[in-house]
């Protein structure tokens, strides 16, 4: 695990979303010395809930409050699916191992159990998941008791409105009230920015002036609502602040990606990856990929002069179309780094359903690579595409994982998956 | 091991002590540091023309190749700059050939082979940290220190390679070496604002003004620098006020005085 | 010469060099650089004057004053520390030029003083004058060898006014005709027999020819009928008279250094010369040139023998920033005199090579001096309708001054010890007042609609306005910008977004908004946003966009274009 130049790596994870995150991150906990390629990006898009599974089947929209249940039904329905072929022990160490990491690096989450959770989201839907950050856990019970509640929003902040989800619940929700407050020091722009406001709040001055604002409007409230911009890297202390100042539970409502939680997630993320020794290179992307006997070449383009990183092992988690892990062109799906064989609808025609909003989703979305028994991506003739090279998360086929509501799921899952291989070599090389 | 020494234009009229303390430190650990007649390093001129910009990084980059010897700058932006223009005559061709030409007319050439590096990596790395406080003879204990990485050390980090842009750790492993305690604090990785002090001042102060109240908040007594840019304009800011009360010392400072080396070598 | 021709003429020699230092040094008392001294008055800097004068002689300044005078002034300690070889120089003609003054010049009021038994054939003396004129010489030489060599290296020569060359030229002349006059005496009978009339009491060819062949053969005079060798009897009678009548006074002439050798070319010409009264117009030559050199002095590159101590003094009483808002006044109008010109400053200065690549020679400190000088006197911005050159000029020292990046070298290594740092600063603030700024504040003068619809006349083909692949090539190439999904991540990780709580802040658009008029082909707006001129380059879109969009590099390069494009408009609607 040396930083030279000439370093072999354990293993080399192409990828910085859910699932090469999840990867990295396991990898080092093992003891492997590990490189990860790849802005984090995408993770900005994400919401900071941790779906595992929550609806099954897709075209039912049949939603599941128990995740292991829908995991089982989902194995005897679909067996080829990825997530059916990661075992539930291993699900729930990963996911324990994954939430654990982000704890350690202030991000803390509601213990995990063996249910999923009702959430409310920006627009007043209600999402179902099952890692909650503990400074949105409140919301979940409030939700569940229809508690009398107070929403607040800020003016200016366009991507999130108390009021829209107060009319979106009304019904359901009498006691459901909303208010909206100027927040402190932005009072003279006409847009404000969530990342800034959750910075701001991490200055004790604003964080009281702005619980001394909301306190007045609490009425008979006993949960108050907020857009999820309480802190970024300091999220914990801001919510306590809040709760105490506020007395009582408060919780947050992810808004619109890309989202201070998102943001929070990635930099909690890096953090724990970083100081668990992963070599980061984010800014760069795989050039080429070669595989020499029992190495795998990567060369980076990004840096001056490209960089090369040699391997033991590789995990492909390049993720779909917005990750640029699969390319889509007038005819095909292609794996966009070593071109491996993408399983797809046989012509474009088939691509899509005529109902764009069909509630079974769109053949495109199922298509991506498939892997052996070991999540090794396979070749044209069916064999794995290199004995070392691992593929996870939303790259692989036969999963949908907008509609099912899994992707951290299988990310996290196909993650672990993949890294229990990996080590594996390394811990029967390695005397008992 | 020696390396030629890029000081940049503010640090020797406007912060010498910058220049003493690296030379006083590096001096001190056996690392030779030579003086060549470099120009700008090319940041200003980033806003009127790109060509000009890669002119000015390139001709000091020839000017060390001249000497065979890569460049060491205790200056975050210069660092930043010069690796910049290496990244861009690395991907375009076209602009290597415009800079190779001009170069040429003065008799300079641009091999490419000249590797920039900033003060704290070679530190933490090349030297390493572990023999940094091998060497630590006065150590800073108790004081608590708010690193200060400035922008240009770490973005954008394909160009600047020095740690993790979101989640960096090499500042805080050199503060706690010489004893001293690195507090963390929100804004660590905020822009000092000082690259906006002539096209809107106000603005600028505002952001350092924020910085400074931050670090303070964080309980830091001390705001350790890497870049002159930062270190002038926490002064800067500072002494237009009564109520300010955080120290700005550069790491070379921190650094000298934990190795025990005199505080006038260092500029204080 | 008569005397009262050259009592006259010398009388009104001075009267001009008098009155010409009085105009110049007026300008000390006139003229305004910088915002913080615009209410300063006539009568304020006098009182500064005295102050500082009073300080400098009956305070401790006082050795500050003397120390200065005789390293600064004297040795030239700052020439020496930034130049060697032209401190050898100045050297040179400074010691050679000071000797001849002193000594030669002035001999009636100096030399004869204080050695009374001076006469300008006598040794040392004319030892020395031949020394000090070699001196001058070949001070001179090496200047002009030192100049062809700078000049070959360099693309842009410092700031020179014809009339530096004039005076060059002038001395040269001076120097020249010194030595011809001496080497002409030095052979000429004319003058012998002038001279042997008046202390020997003969002028006849044929009594003085045992002198006259003494001096044939000792002295060099290129008598027709006397030919070398000479015989030794008439030598000997030759010497006896000389003893007697001449020796008092001349030293063997080979101690003329420079002009014995020239009159041993001259020699055949003798008779040629004495019959074109060669050593009364060269004597008039030479003292009415020296007459042109005194009355123009104030006019000509030597009157930064009077500016240049001065300001070395000045600087040796005091550090500069401490000084009264009049004394800085009188302290930059004395820079603009007090500069010789020399371009050691141009030398070091840090923007150099980009002065080259521009080709803007304003960046260079010695071109920027001037052009503080025409700016401050009303002459870079002619009132009325200013001609494109004009204009243009008047933009391209802004550009110049607002392109430097006060590093502070040329400071430290002027041998005159201007405060250049100061002058920047104090020339950078007028030139903003007259509303020549940087492209950050004119740029931002205008709201982005407004320049979008100054740019859209007829007079500007689009293609104008399409970044080219080779300064933009991010802007000019699309698929730099088009992932661009309007996430706002840039926007929410900007520091400048953030702390802009206060509308008049010069933030007009976010930068996903800049990316998004891009996207829609929306250059000539994305050039003319605020926005592009409030980026801190902090490099943290860039860093966290999910798409990999180089948005800092694109900001950059807007910047680069707007200076180029709207630069062109702006000069073009401005005097329209």
């Amino acid at each position: 695990m040396s930083g030279a130049a000439a370093t072999r790596y354990d293993v080399a994870v192409i990828g910085a979303g859910m699932a090469g995150m999840a990867a990295a991150l396991f990898a080092a906990e093992r003891g492997l010395s590990c490189v990860q390629v790849g802005s984090g990006g995408g993770i900005l898009f994400a919401s900071g809930l941790l779906d595992l599974l929550a609806v099954h089947p897709v075209a039912e929209h049949r939603l599941w409050q128990s995740p292991y249940d829908a995991l089982a039904t989902l194995a005897g329905e679909q067996p080829g699916h990825p997530l059916a072929r990661v075992d539930p022990t291993s699900i729930r160490a990963a996911f324990q191992s994954f939430v654990a990491a982000l704890t350690s690096a202030g991000l803390a989450y509601a213990p995990l159990g063996e249910r999923n959770s009702n959430l409310l989201t920006s627009i007043g839907t209600v999402k179902t998941s099952f890692g909650v950050p503990m400074t949105m856990a409140a919301g979940v019970d409030a939700l569940e008791r229809r508690l009398p509640c107070l929403l607040v929003d800020f003016r200016g902040l366009r991507e999130f409105s108390a009021r829209q989800i107060a009319a979106t619940l009304a019904d359901d929700w009498p006691d459901l009230r909303h208010q909206r407050i100027d927040f402190p020091g932005f009072e003279a722009v006409p847009e404000v920015y969530a990342v800034h406001l959750a910075r701001a709040l991490e200055t004790r001055a604003t964080r009281e002036r702005t619980i001394a604002l909301i306190k007045p409007l609490l009425g008979d409230a006993r949960v108050v609502g907020l857009p999820a911009l309480l802190g970024l890297a300091r999220s914990q202390e801001v919510h306590a602040a809040f709760e105490a100042g506020l007395g009582v539970p408060v919780f947050e409502i992810p808004t619109m990606p890309t989202s201070v939680s998102g943001l929070r997630l990635l930099g909690a993320l890096e953090s724990v990856v970083s100081s668990r020794g992963v070599r980061r290179r984010q800014l760069s992307s795989v050039r080429a990929l070669t595989f020499e006997g029992d190495t795998a070449l990567l060369q980076l383009d990004g840096a001056p002069g490209g960089e090369r990183i040699s391997a033991r092992a590789v995990v492909l988690a390049t993720g779909r179309f917005s990750g640029h892990g699969l390319t889509a062109d007038r005819q095909s799906v292609r794996e966009s780094i070593l071109g491996l064989p993408v399983q797809q609808p046989g012509g474009r025609d088939a691509w899509h359903q005529d109902d764009f909003l069909d509630p079974a989703g769109h053949a495109i979305n199922r298509a991506g690579l498939r892997t052996d028994e070991v999540w090794r991506p396979l070749d044209a003739t069916g064999k794995p595409a290199w004995k070392s090279l691992f593929a996870i998360g939303s790259i692989l086929a036969d999963q949908d994982w907008m509609r099912a509501k899994c992707g951290s799921g299988l990310a996290i899952a196909t993650a672990w998956a993949a890294i229990e291989q990996v080590a594996q070599p390394l811990r029967e090389t390695q005397a008992p | 091991m020696k390396y030629a020494l890029f000081l940049g234009c503010k640090i020797p009229s406007r912060l010498p002590a910058y220049a003493a303390s690296t030379r006083a430190v590096f001096q001190h650990l056996g690392v030779t540091l030579l003086d060549l007649d470099f120009n700008c390093c090319g940041y200003p001129a980033r806003s009127v023309s790109r060509d000009g910009f890669v002119l000015a990084a390139a001709r000091n980059l020839a000017l060390a190749g001249q000497a065979g010897l890569n460049v060491l700058t205790p200056c975050a932006c210069c660092f930043g700059t010069l690796r910049h223009a290496i990244a861009l005559l690395d991907e375009d061709a076209a602009l290597r050939a415009r800079i190779t030409q001009a170069l040429a007319a003065e008799g300079l050439a641009w091999s490419g082979a000249i590797e920039v590096e900033h003060v704290l990596p070679v530190l933490a790395r090349v030297i390493g940290v572990d023999a940094l406080a091998a060497g630590v003879r006065a150590p800073r204990t108790g004081l608590r220190v708010a690193a200060q990485y400035g922008c240009h050390t770490l973005r954008p980090s394909n160009m600047a390679r020095f740690d993790n842009p979101l989640a960096p750790t090499i500042f805080e492993d050199l503060i706690s070496l010489t004893g001293a305690t690195p507090i963390d604090w929100p804004r660590r990785l905020d822009c000092c604002g000082d690259p906006l002090h002539d096209a809107n001042a106000p603005l600028s102060e505002t952001m350092t003004r924020a910085k400074i109240a931050d670090a303070l908040a964080s309980g830091a007594e001390v705001m350790c620098t890497a870049c002159p840019h930062c270190h002038l304009r926490f002064d800067g800011v500072q002494s237009d006020t009564a109520d300010a009360s955080i120290r700005t010392l550069l790491y070379t400072q921190l650094l000298g005085l934990a190795l025990g080396l005199p505080a006038k070598s260092l500029g204080l | 010469m008569s005397h009262t021709l050259f009592h006259a003429a010398l009388d009104a020699s001075l009267l001009l060099c008098a009155l010409g230092l009085l105009w110049r040094m007026s300008t000390w008392y006139r003229l305004r650089i910088g915002p913080d001294v615009q209410d300063v008055t006539l009568v304020h800097r006098l009182r500064a004057l005295l102050r500082g004068l009073a300080a400098a002689l009956f305070t401790r300044r006082a050795f500050h004053v003397g120390a200065a005078l005789l390293l600064d002034v004297l040795l030239q300690r700052r020439l020496y520390r930034s130049d060697k070889s032209r401190w050898l120089t100045h050297l040179l003609i400074f010691v050679g030029f000071m000797g001849l003054l002193l000594m030669h010049a002035l001999a009636a009021v100096v030399t004869l003083k204080l050695f009374t038994g001076y006469e300008s054939t006598r040794n040392p003396y004319l030892f020395l004058r031949n020394l000090f004129g070699a001196m001058v010489v070949v001070g001179l030489a090496f200047f002009l060898f030192g100049l062809r060599h700078r000049r070959r290296h360099t693309r842009h020569a410092p700031a020179r006014r014809p009339r530096d060359a004039a005076f060059v030229v002038l001395l040269g002349f001076v120097l020249a005709t010194g030595f011809l006059l001496e080497a002409d005496k030095i052979v000429s009978p004319q003058v012998f027999y002038r001279m042997a009339k008046e202390f020997n009491g003969s002028a006849d060819p044929a009594e003085l020819k045992p002198l006259r062949a003494f001096w044939a053969s000792e002295f060099g005079v290129a008598f027709d009928d006397l030919t070398v060798p000479i015989a030794p009897d008439l030598l000997r009678q030759g010497r006896a008279m000389h003893e007697a009548d001449c020796e008092t006074c001349h030293a063997g002439a080979a101690s003329a250094f420079v002009s014995y050798p020239v009159s041993r070319v001259l020699a055949p010409l003798a008779r040629v010369l004495d019959a074109g009264q060669a050593p009364t117009w060269l004597l008039y030559l030479h003292v009415f040139a020296c007459f042109i050199g005194l009355a123009t002095l104030p006019f000509t590159r030597f009157y930064h023998a009077f500016a240049a101590p001065i300001s070395l003094l000045v600087n040796g009483a005091g550090p500069g920033r401490a000084l009264s808002s009049a004394g800085r006044a009188v302290r930059r109008a004395l820079a603009l005199d007090a500069c010789v010109g020399c371009g050691i400053c141009d030398a070091h200065c840090s923007v150099a090579p980009l002065a080259r690549h521009l080709d803007n020679r304003y960046l260079l400190p010695s071109h920027k001096l001037i052009a503080t000088g025409e700016l401050t006197r009303g002459r870079l911005l002619p009132s009325g309708h200013p001609t494109d050159g004009a204009r243009d000029a008047a933009w391209r020292a802004a550009e110049g001054a607002f392109g430097c990046t006060d590093c502070g070298r040329c400071t430290s290594v002027c041998p005159v010890g201007l405060d250049l740092d100061d002058l920047w600063q104090s020339g950078r603030a007028d030139l903003a007042r007259a509303g020549l700024t940087a492209p950050a504040q004119w740029v931002r003068a205008r709201p982005a609609l407004a320049w979008a619809e100054l740019l859209q006349s007829d007079s500007w083909p689009r293609s104008f306005f399409d970044p080219d692949a080779r300064d933009a090539p991010l802007s000019a190439d699309r698929s730099s910008f088009s992932r661009c999904v309007q996430c706002q991540t840039c926007t929410n990780v900007c520091p400048v977004v953030a702390h802009s709580t206060d509308p008049g802040s010069g933030v007009d658009l976010t930068p996903q908004k800049v990316m998004n008029l891009l996207r829609l082909g929306l250059r000539d707006l994305a050039m003319g946003s605020s926005m592009v001129w409030s980026c801190a380059t902090c490099y943290q879109c860039q860093e966290h966009c999910p798409q990999g969009i180089r948005v800092a590099d694109i900001m950059l390069e807007l910047r680069t274009l707007a200076v180029q494009r709207l630069g062109t408009v702006r000069s073009q609607k401005e005097f329209s």
